[in-house]
């Protein structure tokens, strides 16, 4: 029997970001204990990579604010294919959450009163971003990881030991969940330190492990975004939705090749940064959709008032939603009008001075004079689409977080639902905190209401103990021998050619079949050395991760036959009311991934008369639309 | 630390589907000497030099990327977000605290076309796993002990907490803190004695000490005027220099001395 080290837990969960923490947090607060299990360093979670804010409608800046508006922003920029009772949540608890970090000691930037200050964003009507300067993510991961210290500080006080209640286990990858019959029963991982297997016990599994985007190869997102979450979802038989919506953050670092992808923040276009082309003109105006006519400034001097007396004048389309200004930037670099690295420019510094630029946006200004040698207050930086967040994910019940197996709960991007086809900026860190808290207290009522715990079947963990070291196999032919690293820049290749920004089908066939291809090479993959700390070995585990959620987007995005949000098709450009209420469930198959259409459920009737007929009229079709009020004038 | 140099070539496993990318246009050769220890097989540190193309435009950590995925997998440092935030790939490069993210070979080109070494090597003061890696558990322990949240008494508000501007930007430097250890394995004293607590714990309560909203200053400050507290500190400004995210980490501690003197005399 192989040795593995045994921790019984009331609840574990898989990555330490924002959602993963607020999620230990609320669990630790009901009296459970809590394993907090995750790949990198305690503290480094991709979550500190996030810029511009937190969204909540605290109506600081903008009394006009409330939960309604939020809601009403949050579904439109979706495309209506947001799940509405998840969108309704997380517009009526954001405030709650800041109000509540804030408490727990987070810094903000505050208003003239001493308030949190909230800044615009793309989408969202009034200024509705509570942030520090541009390093808001890192600030909510410190400001819980100094809370879970000071919670196991406290135990110690009550208990005599500083875990007792929560214990981090950092740098270990958990590979298997486990499963009593229907019902969650464990996790299997390794120590990536030692490579010594590791096995929890527990009823509860949160997963907030993160997104997908290592998959791609111009991407934000960092290494641990290998789609673990996703994955263990599907293997324990938990269905995602819209895995179809990626969404490509309009700008990232285009040059020098080294930095390519890294995030600029959208804080540059809220605080006054405009896009131009390579003739000089903000061509946004030329690309502000049928959809949106008439809520966004038509000329530049409007745009340009808006900042200042937004009451009275309409926004800029520079602050369109990240799926349409990526389009856009797409569009102008194919037509010719892009700049020398093939972006597009982003101007701040022509619109404020320099001092100014400094004290707003930081961490850019540092950004793009360490790493570019630009000068931001100088001169316009260069940026272009990069992949930065996944739609799609585990489906899960809103309330609780829990997803179709019992014991098993999701929350922030690894989750699916809440943002439907397009997720807005500034909605992901409310959704962390929103959601993570409600995944902790799922996870809690589930595991008090349990009248017996489950047991781990002994087979299970022998058959995860096996796949776990298969990678040291020799491959029956050494010339076939592979290189992991080859293998996951062959699929990053694939993915970000053929199942990128502009999607068509004969280009996702190709990818699929080689997807089948990569598939088929990754039982020849060898690493060297042993299973102490061991990256290759590592990175042999997560690629079988990465092609099945890789097979999961390219087959939605196959069946998907209009264009919406993060997903769009060149052989069918138009959005079509039809799709509207249909979602594309992905299940396992063994090492595949089937996908399934089911309808949505229609919105509760009071959350739908919060929509103008004629709104709804562009995204609805007419049956559905037969029970709004407005129709009938 | 003794080392022992080796001159090993390395040979990689990978069969017939072993192909290392396209050179880049403009791109130099530069020697990438690494300090490896790999505690399985060695009793004590070895140098091991791999010959690397690089951009002027390519930072550490994609020379660091690329020994590991073309021309030994084994190599092991840690790096997460890639640039300069999470604070993971903190190295001593040419002898020098920096973040392997954050500097680019450009910076580092030897003068007049002569051949490029760039020598990287674990932190110090913190025990090496394997290779670039170090044990983080001592450097987050005195984090821990600074209580590194917010201490307050009486009742919460039910929204936030009013903080003027003035009083927020009071402590805005340290909060800028990533946790890389940059700091504290520059510093002489930590070296020398594990037991001192290190600029980064003292930047972390010097982040509490002055928020307006704290109410523990003074617990806080009972800690650091202990034997293992700040005034270990010699002032060689070895952190400020070091600090990756331009915190003025010796002013800081001079501040929470300051903060000691004032409260105590």
């Amino acid at each position: 029997m192989t040795s593995v080290e045994r921790h019984p837990y009331d609840v574990v969960v898989i990555g330490a970001g924002g959602a993963g923490l607020r999620a230990v947090i609320e669990a630790r607060q009901r009296g459970l204990s809590v394993a907090v299990v995750c790949k990198s360093l305690f503290g480094k979670a991709h979550t500190v990579m996030a810029e511009g804010g937190c969204a909540a409608s605290m109506g600081n800046a903008n009394s006009n604010d409330n939960w309604q508006v939020h809601f009403r922003d949050t579904m439109r920029g979706g495309k209506f294919l947001n799940n509405w009772r998840m969108a309704e949540l997380h517009a009526r608890e954001a405030p709650d959450r800041v109000w509540e970090l804030e408490t727990y000691g987070a810094l903000f930037d505050r208003t003239a009163d001493g308030r949190i200050s909230q800044r615009n964003f793309g989408g969202h009507t009034y200024p509705r971003l509570a942030h520090v300067g541009d390093r808001t993510g890192l600030e909510l991961i410190r400001t819980m990881q100094q809370k879970i210290v000071s919670l196991q500080q406290e135990d110690f006080k009550e208990h005599g030991d500083y875990e007792a209640k929560i214990k981090v286990f950092a740098e270990c990858t958990i590979t298997e969940l486990i499963k009593d019959g229907d019902r969650i029963a464990g996790a299997f991982g390794y120590w990536r330190e030692s490579g010594r297997f590791v096995l929890f016990e527990t009823p509860a599994v949160v997963l907030a492990t993160g997104g997908i985007g290592k998959s791609f190869k111009v991407t934000s997102n960092s290494w641990e975004y290998t789609g673990d979450g996703h994955a263990l979802a599907m293997r324990a038989g938990a269905s995602l939705i819209n895995m179809e919506f990626v969404q490509f953050h309009p700008t990232g670092m285009v040059w020098p090749p080294s930095v390519k992808g890294i995030l600029v923040t959208e804080g540059v276009r809220g605080d006054g940064g405009v896009l131009k082309n390579s003739e000089g003109k903000r061509f946004m105006f030329d690309y502000v959709p049928e959809v949106f006519k008439g809520q966004y400034a038509e000329t530049e001097e409007e745009a340009d008032r808006w900042y200042t007396d937004p009451d009275n004048n309409r926004r800029t389309p520079d602050l369109l939603p990240r799926d349409e200004v990526a389009r856009a930037i797409n569009a102008e670099v194919k037509a010719g009008r892009g700049s020398p690295h093939g972006g597009v420019f982003l101007d701040i510094a022509s619109r404020m001075p320099a001092e100014e630029i400094k004290r707003r946006l930081p961490s850019m200004y540092h950004q793009f004079k360490e790493l570019a040698d630009v000068d931001i207050t100088a001169e316009p930086m260069e940026v272009g689409p990069t992949c930065h967040y996944v739609m799609g994910g585990i489906e899960v019940d809103p309330d609780t977080a829990q997803s179709s197996v019992p014991g098993l709960f999701a929350a922030g991007e690894c989750s699916g639902g809440m943002h439907g086809s397009n997720r807005l900026g500034g909605n992901s860190l409310s959704d962390l905190l929103v959601f993570g808290r409600r995944a902790g207290l799922g996870a809690a009522s589930y595991v008090e209401g349990l009248a017996d715990r489950p047991a781990v079947p002994e087979s299970d963990v022998d058959s995860a103990a096996k796949a776990a070291v298969a990678p040291f196999d020799e491959p029956k032919d050494a010339d076939a021998s592979e290189n992991p690293y080859t293998l996951h820049s062959d699929l990053q290749q694939s993915m970000n050619d053929l199942v990128g920004i502009i999607r068509k089908a004969e280009e996702i066939e190709q990818a699929l079949a080689k997807l089948e291809e990569i598939k088929a090479r990754v039982p020849n993959v060898t690493v060297e050395g042993h299973r102490q700390f061991n990256p290759g070995w590592h990175l042999a585990l997560d690629l079988r991760n990465m092609l099945l959620v890789s097979e999961c987007v390219a087959k939605a995005a196959l069946r998907r036959t209009e264009s919406r949000g993060g997903h769009t098709r060149d052989d069918h450009p138009q959005l079509d009311s039809l799709w509207r209420n249909r979602l594309l469930e992905c299940r396992a198959e063994g090492e595949d991934a089937a996908v399934v259409a089911k309808e949505q459920i229609p919105m509760r009737q009071d959350l739908f008369e919060l929509f103008e007929y004629s709104e709804l009229a562009k995204y609805y079709s007419e049956d559905e639309l037969a029970g709004h009020p407005g129709g009938e004038a | 630390m003794s080392t022992s140099t080796t001159s090993d070539k390395p040979t990689s496993v990978w069969g017939s589907h072993e192909s290392q990318p396209p050179v880049p246009d403009g791109a130099v050769s530069v020697t990438v000497k690494l300090l490896r220890f790999n505690p399985e097989v060695d009793s004590e540190p070895h140098w091991q030099s791999f010959e690397v193309p690089a951009l002027p435009t390519d930072r550490v950590l994609n020379l660091l990327h690329y020994v590991k995925w073309y021309l030994d997998g084994t190599l092991t440092f840690r790096r997460s977000c890639a640039h300069g935030i999470c604070g993971s790939d903190a190295m001593q490069i040419n002898g020098i605290n920096r973040l392997a993210c954050k500097v680019l070979i450009k910076d580092l080109l030897a003068k007049k076309g002569k051949p490029t070494t760039i020598t990287l090597a674990p932190i110090k003061g913190l025990p090496v796993n394997k290779d670039l890696l170090v044990d983080m558990e001592p450097f987050f322990e005195a984090f821990r002990a600074v209580k590194p949240y917010l201490i307050t008494y009486g009742n919460e508000p039910t929204r936030e907490r009013i903080q003027s501007a003035a009083d927020r930007e009071r402590f805005d430097d340290t909060t800028k803190c990533i946790l890389c250890a940059c700091c504290t394995s520059s510093c002489p004293v930590y070296w020398n004695d594990g037991s001192y607590f290190g600029p980064a714990a003292i930047v972390n309560a010097h982040r509490f000490i002055f928020d307006s909203r704290d109410e523990g200053a003074e617990e806080r400050l009972d800690i650091l005027n202990d034997a293992e507290g700040v005034w270990r500190c010699r002032t060689t400004f070895n952190c400020t220099d070091a600090c990756p995210r331009g915190i003025e980490v010796t002013k800081a501690i001079q501040e929470v001395k300051r903060a000691l003197l004032f409260k105590r005399v």
